[in-house]
């Protein structure tokens, strides 16, 4: 841990003076000047100001490192690769909370004050200093010493105004003491012509201030660029989810759906099943939801295809169509990436698009009628141009 | 050169594509998630009637939704033809000897899907539930075919035992058959004859084999 001393000066110029007040009588100025220095040093002098009064940064439990230099008032460190989704693994000592409209990547960091006079309490308020350089993809935020810190709501944006600081050590502040405080970025969904990804990097400027006597303790530099600093990366994701009166979509490897027992005569639909005529035998329809999920990229609009990557072992029984609307019309889905269904071009970033997949049932009899069990594999692909 | 490597796998790291769940993926711009399908295709069958088209003029077959599943009313009848029925007639040949026959074209359709074996396919009937007095019983046309009945003898009593092949072996899915039912006054008399609303039950049975 290193310290970062203020006053340090004031003290070595003037305390000797007070301390060697016979030497002082003796000197060639004469009693009655240096009555007054002395008189004059002791009501300048803060009250009860007892020791070197630091201020100092360390890395907390779970935390990202801190790097102290600059002689002992800057700390450096980094957040590493990030992404608005919050998906994989964030680097040492950033935890990530994915949030509805992006999300936030969060360490803890201690403060610690010594050197307070007795009864004295301080507290820290900061600022970037020098903020990202894409704002719009990048929100530095706090979370004050009095929080847990470990929840995206005890967060907030940290002010960029010197002038009007953010609140870390709030009043009534601590007395000569280690009080963990947490640093975030949140990382917004972001797409567009704000999109962003790459390299960034932010500084911070944190101050303590003696609350009891107003004076400032000391101020601390955080930059969030060592040894690289924050690396945005886009991301994707779609998911699947069951649809109001639908089938049950199961997330398992990928997902799964179950239409369970169905006839060419499209007898006994089950729970989220309806059936609708066709040629040749029926369709089971269930609706379904399609969640698209993209950021930092400069599109505002993804595509959707799917196509049917396992096929049934019983191909000319069981298809797999695609409608609209329940009532159709259902089109096959294609057998092959190359002739994927298109399902949209205009997904929107965390939509939800209902769709309704078909399981057309032949009603063949004889050689090729088959009766039983059968699987198939639908692949749906989320592209973002 | 140890310097050089890892600012290689630096840049590899930060250049390389990271995949997760098929459901997400970062770094790049396309993810491809699965959704599996399973379903269990069972056998099924459909016997449906309806009313005839073939004869001049026809009961009609009406479907209840419960049990029965269909019905049909002759109307009002008796063993010397006097009373024109509801539909077609056949007027006892010696009246006081011979029956009476009211009877009427209805329509079978049978619809079986996924079974593999189905040249033997055929449709039965039997009376299950017969009327309730002994001077009234069901017949049906002794052909078995769409051939309109010519007269009294061309129909003969459906079976309340053994059940009677109607159609088939082999009919067809999907193709509605025309047969003919109706119902033989005799001119009996005695203790265990009835009169007024009378009425049976004929079970039609599709087995697909």
């Amino acid at each position: 841990m290193m310290k970062v001393r203020n006053h340090e000066d004031l003290r070595r110029t003037h305390l000797p003076v007070v301390k060697s007040g016979g030497k002082v009588c003796g000197a060639s100025h004469g009693v009655s000047f240096s009555a007054l220095v002395i008189l004059a040093f002791i009501l300048m002098a803060p009250a009860r100001q007892a020791g070197a009064q630091t201020f100092s940064l360390s890395s907390a439990p779970g935390g990202i490192t801190l790097t102290v230099g600059g002689g002992g008032n800057r700390y450096s460190g980094q957040f590493g690769t990030m992404n608005a989704l919050g998906i994989g693994t964030p680097s040492a000592g950033v935890t990530v909370i994915p949030l509805s409209n992006g999300a936030l990547y969060y360490t803890p960091y201690r403060l610690t004050v010594t050197g307070l006079a007795a009864n004295h309490k301080a507290g820290v308020t900061g600022f970037v200093s020098t903020n990202f350089g894409h704002p719009a993809a990048l929100i530095m935020q706090s979370c004050p010493s009095t929080s847990s810190c470990n929840s995206s709501a005890q967060f907030s944006a940290m002010s960029t105004i010197a002038g009007a600081p953010t609140t870390i050590v709030p009043a009534p502040g601590i007395g000569n003491s280690t009080v963990t405080a947490g640093l975030a970025i949140f990382l917004p969904d972001n797409n567009g012509a704000t999109a962003f990804t790459g390299l960034d990097t932010a500084r911070l400027s944190l101050t303590m201030t003696d609350l009891t006597n107003n004076q400032v303790v000391g101020t601390i530099e955080i930059r969030l660029n060592s040894p690289q600093g924050e690396t945005v990366q886009d991301a994707v994701r779609l998911t699947l989810a069951t649809a109001s009166g639908g089938l049950t979509v199961t997330p398992s490897a990928d997902f799964s759906m179950n239409f369970g027992n169905v006839n060419g005569l499209g007898f006994g639909p089950g729970a989220g099943l309806t059936t609708v005529a066709a040629a040749g035998g029926v369709i089971y329809s269930t609706p379904y939801v399609l969640q698209p999920t993209f950021t930092d990229f400069t599109s505002t609009t993804a595509t959707i295809k799917t196509f049917v990557s396992t096929n049934f072992a019983h191909p000319a029984v069981l298809q797999l169509r695609d409608a609209a609307a329940s009532a159709g019309p259902y089109t096959n889905i294609g057998t092959t990436a190359g002739t994927a269904t298109q399902i949209t071009n205009t997904a929107a970033n965390r939509s939800s698009i209902t769709r309704f997949l078909g399981l057309f049932v032949s009603n063949t009899n004889g050689a090729t009628a088959f009766a039983g069990s059968d699987a198939a594999t639908l692949t749906f692909t989320l592209t973002v141009p | 050169m140890k310097k050089y490597f890892m600012i290689f796998a630096l840049g590899m790291m930060a250049l390389s594509t990271a995949a997760f769940a098929a459901t997400t993926a970062v770094n790049t711009n396309t993810v491809s998630p699965t959704l599996q399908i399973s379903a269990t295709i069972q056998k099924a069958v459909q016997l449906t009637l309806s009313t005839g088209t073939a004869a001049v003029t026809h009961c009609a077959v009406t479907p209840t939704g419960g049990t029965p599943d269909y019905t049909m009313n002759f109307g009002t009848v008796d063993a010397l033809g006097i009373n024109t029925g509801n539909c077609n007639k056949f007027n006892p040949a010696v009246p006081g000897t011979d029956n009476a026959i009211y009877w009427s074209d209805y329509n079978l359709t049978p619809v079986f899907t996924s079974h593999t074996a189905i040249s033997g396919t055929n449709i039965t009937a039997q009376v299950t539930t017969n009327f309730g007095v002994s001077n009234i019983f069901i017949v049906r046309d002794s052909a078995n075919s769409s051939t309109v009945p010519a007269g009294a003898a061309s129909f003969t009593a459906v079976s309340t035992g053994t059940p009677d092949t109607i159609a088939g072996p082999g009919v067809t899915s999907g193709t509605a058959l025309t047969r003919f039912i109706g119902v033989a006054v005799t001119p009996a008399n005695g203790a265990t004859v009835g009169t007024g609303a009378q009425s049976a039950t004929v079970t039609f049975t599709l087995t697909v084999q």
